[in-house]
């Protein structure tokens, strides 16, 4: 077992009838970091999560969970909302947070007094004796993430937490998450799609994309290897003037005109590899009036299009 | 447990609180009893007025009055005027449209072969109630009856009266000495009949329960805490105690009712003017002296009442794992058809089988029907005031526990593979295949 691990998930394996969900998954979830965990649709986040919550076992392989293997007397230390979410619409507010809160172990006394602080927190207050189907969209998914949340478990597994909130509360939401990451008391496993999430949010990030493991590690390694010698610079001239100053020295990507502002232009260039990029700026500043030059830094959405689409070509 | 407490809890709380529980609660009485009005007034009242014109083309019950010129019946007793039944009598048959044109509805044709073949034709524009056909047949049979008497006999129709005998057979069971065999046979049929629709609507429920669940997506919070069997489990014991209670409830209700109106009705004089004791009677002891309700006190209702509550709490556990299967198969309630009709076949022959016992409550049919655990919960209903024995009662009992315990296995099984599916309708191969899957 790996030492400071929240989880082991140790090359796990799950089928349904012919169709490989997941095929010898190995990665490890840091404790007291938030984690993403990225693929497109039917790559096998859902089967990973609902293993993580007893829902289904693996066929072959294990996870552990805080260095114990993962059985389901661990389910109370796990904070679960799932992208499928709903509430009793029979029910009162309160009364269903209730009922959430014990039966994840919690005494009833001790929930009420969280639920408040929560509700307070989250502005729901004022809501507790109403019933569900008076609640709107977005008052039900903040109940739903305070149930998650409530019995301050070990491991909180959010799935496209922020689907369905408007941008206030999409950032309240954010905020709270971050928040509890910061204490480092909560280690969060995060899948989302939502890419700009996923680098204001998560240390690390596992990709999966059909059924496998394609890409794993910290986010700011992730976006750094997957630099490929391409320099962004804005200049001002006319593009002529600039294409034939850049000569052979680089190879032109795309050039966008009044960009940032009016008579500013931006290309994207690529560097042959054996180039020196700080002595390549200073001769090219010396050539065209550059207004800035930055090494081009992919985004994760990037990061996670280039994973996905290498992936692809190697199955076809 | 704890969980599983919690479960039950919820599941039985947020029904009992509905209005709707406990209007559903005062209507049971007040539709059975409105059922049995409402079958009287058919019996009765819902008749329409029917004019009626006997063509008596022989003239054997009828005779032509020269001063008033109208044909009459010769016995007129034979044809009381009753306020929806009104005759008149002729000896020649009106014509298709003649009749259509008069205001008789009924046209009755007969000549002298009535009396070999005892039986006439009657005409009609609509159809008259079965309670109408019936009074005429009854009617015509009387007068027939008397012009043979007359004709044959050469008897006075009261002398003939008094020496026609009829035999009415009182039974008595040499055990219990009570002797409405009937009686009790139709409060085991009424027993049956509730059992029959508790279980059927508390299982309905359970479907319902869980098709709710997977439609408002809460399903995978819930099983990401309990374990799928929980959740199925607590659901049939949640919704189970609410047909307890519903029961309960009844029971204090007819307590109350009997109790309560025992009482006034022993302030009140009626019970002495509907006896024949000179003195001041009880409501228990009155009823003792009323040949058609003092069976009630002879059947055994501690028995009965924990025998309903026992039969219940089996009956509906062991559909309640079928109906939480097929609530888990599907995605929503006009889905559900497809697996719902067979599963309610067993509970429905039981029913019927149950009400055609009311005649034979000692038969075979019902006997084997008592033990077989699909329809022991209902059909044993049936049986139980007629006295059973008490390895009768725990054969059922044992095989109604030994079929629910497999079919729990098997539905906790299906329940499993369906509660987390969506969009798709499960064919009768996937859920073979649910079966025998380990996980």
């Amino acid at each position: 077992m790996e030492k400071g691990a929240a989880l082991v998930i140790d090359h796990v394996s799950k089928s349904y009838g012919p169709q490989k969900a997941l095929d010898a998954v190995h990665f490890t979830v840091p404790k007291g970091k938030v984690f993403g965990l990225l693929g497109p649709n039917g790559a096998g986040k859902t089967t990973l999560l609902r293993m993580l919550n007893g829902i289904t076992r693996a066929d072959a392989g294990s996870i552990a969970f805080f260095g114990e293997q993962l059985s389901r007397r661990h389910l109370p230390r796990i904070g679960y909302l799932p992208e499928e979410r709903g509430l009793y619409k029979t029910m009162r507010v309160g009364e269903q947070a209730l009922y959430f809160a014990q039966l994840r172990g919690m005494k009833k006394e001790d929930a009420r007094a969280k639920l408040m602080h929560w509700f307070e927190k989250l502005e729901v207050d004022g809501w507790w004796n109403k019933e569900v189907s008076e609640v709107s969209k977005g008052m039900a998914q903040k109940i739903q993430f305070i149930l998650a949340i409530l019995h301050e478990p070990d491991l909180l597994i959010l799935d496209e937490p922020l689907s369905g909130f408007d941008p206030i509360n999409a950032q309240r939401v954010r905020s709270t998450i971050q928040e509890m990451s910061n204490q480092g008391d909560t280690t969060i496993l995060l899948s989302t799609h939502d890419m700009g999430s996923v680098e204001e949010m998560c240390d690390e990030v596992a990709l999966l994309h059909q059924g496998s493991l394609v890409l794993n590690g910290p986010v700011q390694t992730l976006r750094d290897e997957a630099r490929d010698g391409r320099v962004q610079v804005t200049f001002r001239g006319t593009v002529m003037q600039f294409t034939v100053a850049l000569g052979a020295s680089a190879e032109l990507l795309e050039v966008t005109s009044d960009a940032p502002r009016p008579g500013e232009h931006t290309a994207m260039l690529r560097l042959p590899s054996a180039t020196d990029s700080s002595q390549w700026i200073h001769w090219i500043s010396g050539t065209v009036q550059l207004t800035s030059c930055t090494e081009w830094q992919p985004s994760m959405r990037d990061v996670f299009m280039q994973a996905v689409n290498e992936t692809s070509k190697v199955a076809s | 447990m704890k969980t599983l407490k919690h479960i039950i809890y919820r599941e039985w709380s947020t029904r009992v609180r509905r209005k709707a529980f406990w209007l559903g609660t005062l209507l049971i009485p007040a539709l059975l009893a409105g059922s049995i009005g409402i079958s009287v007034w058919m019996n009765s009242g819902a008749e329409k007025e029917a004019k009626v014109l006997v063509v008596d083309a022989s003239g054997l019950i009828s005779r032509f009055d020269d001063r008033r010129e109208v044909w009459l019946p010769t016995h007129p007793d034979c044809f009381p005027e009753r306020s929806k039944l009104m005759y008149r009598f002729a000896q020649e048959a009106m014509g298709d449209d003649e009749f259509l044109k008069s205001d008789f509805d009924l046209m009755v044709f007969f000549d002298d072969g009535i009396l070999q073949h005892s039986s006439a034709k009657y005409y009609y524009e609509k159809a008259p109630a079965m309670s109408t056909e019936r009074a005429i047949s009854n009617d015509l049979a009387s007068a027939i009856e008397r012009f043979k008497v007359k004709r044959d006999l050469e008897l006075d129709f009261e002398t003939y009266k008094r020496l026609k005998t009829s035999i009415k057979l009182v039974g008595e069971d040499v055990v219990t000495r009570d002797g409405n065999a009937t009686g009790r046979a139709l409060i085991g049929f009424f027993f049956s009949a509730l059992l029959f629709l508790q279980i059927v609507i508390y299982g309905m429920h359970v479907m319902r329960g869980v098709i709710e669940e997977k439609a408002n997506r809460i399903v995978e919070v819930v099983i990401s805490v309990v374990t799928p069997m929980q959740l199925m489990t607590g659901k049939i014991i949640g919704i189970g105690l609410v047909g307890l209670t519903q029961f309960a409830l009844l029971a204090a209700l007819g307590w109350l009712i009997y109790f309560a109106g025992g009482r006034w009705l022993e302030a009140s004089d009626l019970l002495k003017a509907t006896s024949d004791a000179s003195v001041s009677l009880d409501f228990e002891s009155w009823m003792a002296t009323q040949s058609g309700l003092r069976f009630l006190l002879d059947v055994n209702w501690p028995l009965m009442v924990t025998a309903v509550a026992v039969f219940f709490v089996l009956g509906y556990f062991m559909y309640a794992c079928i109906f939480a299967a097929i609530g888990a198969a599907v995605d929503q309630e006009s889905d559900a058809q497809y697996y719902t009709i067979p599963a309610l076949i067993p509970p429905m022959l039981a029913y019927l089988l149950a009400a055609s016992s009311i005649e034979n409550p000692e038969g075979d049919l019902s006997i084997y029907g008592s033990y077989f655990p699909l329809t022991a919960p209902i059909m044993m209903m049936t049986r139980i005031p007629m006295g059973v024995d008490g390895w009768e009662l725990l054969v059922a009992i044992g095989g109604i526990g030994i079929m629910s315990y497999l079919l729990l296995l098997a539905s906790s099984r299906i329940f499993r593979l369906g509660i987390l599916t969506r969009g798709k309708r499960f064919s009768w191969k996937d859920l073979w295949n649910g079966l025998r899957s380990r996980h």
